[in-house]
């Protein structure tokens, strides 16, 4: 907008970025229903805790800092996820992580930018930044999953081209790129032996308790009930108004790819 | 339940008393694929899907979700069910038999080598 | 002068503003995912609006958009009461009722200010009229479709309307010296602006069986002082709620 002098009300900004993850649900939804399962019956597979979904939802965001946390660190962790799989092989998947990706890019930029204000502001400010840092690090260090030693289904995606990096290798490259950042930011990192090997050039870090993934990931977490309990929440509560305009005779159909 | 998110704690306490939820097929409405023409003048070009109940609420929910930000003049949303598709299988119905290049250009390269032995022929014998 | 001027426009961006917070709170809970993706959208635009009517402030000197939308006392607030009802029950019969209401009187407005003879006011409204469109586009593709479908949605549709509507009609209070913004070409007179509102509305709620009489002068006066700095009952918590972040640290950037 070139209206002189405006920008872009602080407000909107976390709208515009919850509204993508919305609308990242809908590609990848509309996706996945080319290849033939409705996506009621997705839903309905989430709702009743039959698929997983990432750790890192789980958990609470206390306070503003969290959500800048949330979005410049979950962010960048989902870029280099989706940017491996961006590679693979299916059109309308690829299409869709494509303009996830751009989008996802934004949220970065956005969450970095959040991130600097606070650690460039007062002494509370910081303080709040750096509390989040500290309890969102090991979910960020589980996000890319277990060690490729522990991990089931890598090998076989790996061979099948459907992954195109292991976990390892992605927490690798999400330390590499971002590590360095938060240290210029006069933030501490809560693993105190965490630090790059200059003969192997890869990062030394405190294994992180898995057993904690685990749990998340089988529906223990902090927030998982929660989470599920607003999803019913929102599909039943809009019930009336799919159900008022679903129009008679209407027939399924697989959208296309 | 407590949850740090006040609309979260302002909806119950309905949201709470809300134990199973199923849902069946065709709840959340048949779907429409979307095409986007990104300049004037330029093609409409197939960019996803969307549940919608009818043609006008699936272009109005169509603008949002895939030209909010992208460079739009015009959308079509087109019923699923209405488009007639040729499957993978069918491929090499695409696939000609025989040697088709007589409807090519590259068919018809011998016309000048023709031409320069004919003209050859002609030349006066010295 | 300056004061008028101000009045107006705190009137036309408060509106903005909490309208725009109240449609953000549906995102991540709307009826299906394609409507929660376009009702955000519509959020997003009024609180772009309310940053572009507070920027007209800024720019003849006064405090920033920041500092009008996180720094003042409620009643040095301009808005009507129906933006600062909260979303009741997480009813969608509500959201969409108001959204229609509302976005019916944005186009009124709107199209009045185009004609302003305040040149920025004028300037802006015509900018604001391309989201505009789609505001109103969704609104009565919305409405007229739910009032026509089930009996459970007209039903809800009717509730909404019943609490909506003094509300609605609030909207064209007039404002403190409002003679003197239409003596000097700024807008038409709010009592024009409401016929002009309610020529739009009553053909499409009519046929759905959801128009019914104005409200009368003893269901209006609890809406009314909004214009003059009479808050909603609702007004303290929606904006402990709107500044919680900002006020957690007030002298600091976020």
């Amino acid at each position: 907008m070139d209206y002189p002098g405006a920008k872009l009300p602080p407000q909107a900004r976390p709208m515009a970025k919850v509204q993508d993850e919305v609308g990242h649900a809908q590609l990848l939804y509309s996706a996945a229903e080319t290849l033939g399962k409705p996506r009621e019956a997705m839903i309905n597979d989430l709702l009743s805790g039959k698929s997983k979904y990432s750790n890192i939802f789980n958990y609470p965001a206390k306070t503003w800092a969290d959500t800048a946390v949330i979005a410049w660190l979950v962010d960048a962790g989902a870029i280099i996820n989706q940017t491996t799989n961006a590679k693979g092989s299916y059109g309308p998947y690829v299409r869709a992580l494509e303009r996830i990706c751009w989008e996802e890019s934004f949220h970065l930029k956005y969450g970095y930018d959040s991130v600097v204000y606070l650690a460039t502001g007062t002494p509370r400010q910081r303080a709040m930044l750096q509390d989040a840092l500290n309890r969102w690090w090991r979910p960020l260090m589980h996000f890319f999953g277990p060690p490729d030693t522990q991990s089931v289904h890598t090998e076989k995606l790996v061979r099948w081209k459907v992954k195109l990096a292991t976990n390892d290798e992605m927490r690798q490259q999400f330390l590499d790129m971002y590590v360095p950042k938060i240290w210029e930011l006069g933030l501490t990192i809560p693993d105190p032996i965490l630090h790059k090997d200059p003969e192997t050039g890869k990062w030394v870090y405190t294994d992180p308790n898995w057993e904690e993934f685990w749990q998340v990931i089988n529906g223990n977490g902090p927030c998982n009930k929660e989470r599920l309990a607003v999803r019913r929440f929102a599909e039943e509560n809009g019930r009336w108004v799919r159900e008022a305009l679903r129009p008679k005779n209407a027939h399924y159909v697989t959208p296309l790819a | 339940m407590t949850s740090l998110d006040p609309r979260i704690r302002r909806a119950e306490p309905h949201l709470s008393q809300i134990t199973e939820v199923h849902l069946e097929p065709l709840n959340h409405w048949p779907t429409y694929e979307v095409f986007v023409q990104r300049t004037r003048g330029g093609h409409a070009q197939h960019v996803g899907s969307l549940h919608a109940p009818d043609p006008d609420l699936a272009l109005v929910m169509a603008k949002e979700q895939y030209a909010r930000r992208s460079q739009c003049v015009a959308l079509w949303v087109v019923p699923t069910h209405a488009i007639l598709w040729t499957s993978a299988e069918d491929e090499d119905l695409f696939q000609p038999a025989t040697d088709k290049s007589y409807r090519e250009p590259q068919g018809y390269l011998n016309s000048r080598e023709r031409l320069e032995k004919y003209r050859d022929r002609l030349k006066p014998i010295s | 002068m300056l004061e008028n001027l101000q009045t107006l426009i705190l009137a036309l961006a408060d509106d903005e503003l909490f309208m725009g917070h109240r449609h953000a709170e549906w995102i991540g809970l709307g009826p299906i995912l394609e409507e929660d993706i376009a009702f955000a959208s519509i959020a997003q635009d009024e609180t772009g609006h309310a940053q572009a009517y507070y920027q007209i402030l800024t720019d003849l000197g006064l405090s920033t958009p920041d500092e009008w939308a996180f720094h003042r006392e409620p009643k040095a607030f301009r808005s009507a009461h129906l933006v600062e009802l909260p979303n009741f029950d997480y009813d969608y019969a509500i959201a969409l009722m108001r959204h229609f209401l509302y976005d019916a009187a944005e186009k009124v407005r709107l199209q009045a200010l185009t004609q302003s003879s305040y040149e920025p006011l004028a300037l802006l409204a015509k900018r604001l009229q391309s989201e505009e469109k789609y505001h109103w586009l969704h609104a009565r593709t919305w409405i007229e479709r739910l009032g026509r479908s089930t009996e459970e949605a007209h039903h809800r549709l009717l509730a909404a309307r019943d609490l909506l509507w003094p509300y609605a009609w609030a909207l064209f209070e007039p404002l403190p010296n409002e003679p003197e913004m239409v003596e000097a070409g700024w807008i038409p007179p709010s009592s024009t602006q409401q016929q002009e509102w309610v020529s739009l509305i009553q053909p499409i709620l009519e046929p759905i069986g959801l128009w019914k009489a104005p409200p009368t002068e003893a269901e209006l006066t609890h809406c009314l002082g909004a214009r003059h700095g009479v808050r909603s009952p609702y007004f303290d918590e929606l904006y402990a709620e709107f500044t919680e972040v900002s006020a957690s640290e007030p002298n600091a950037d976020w």
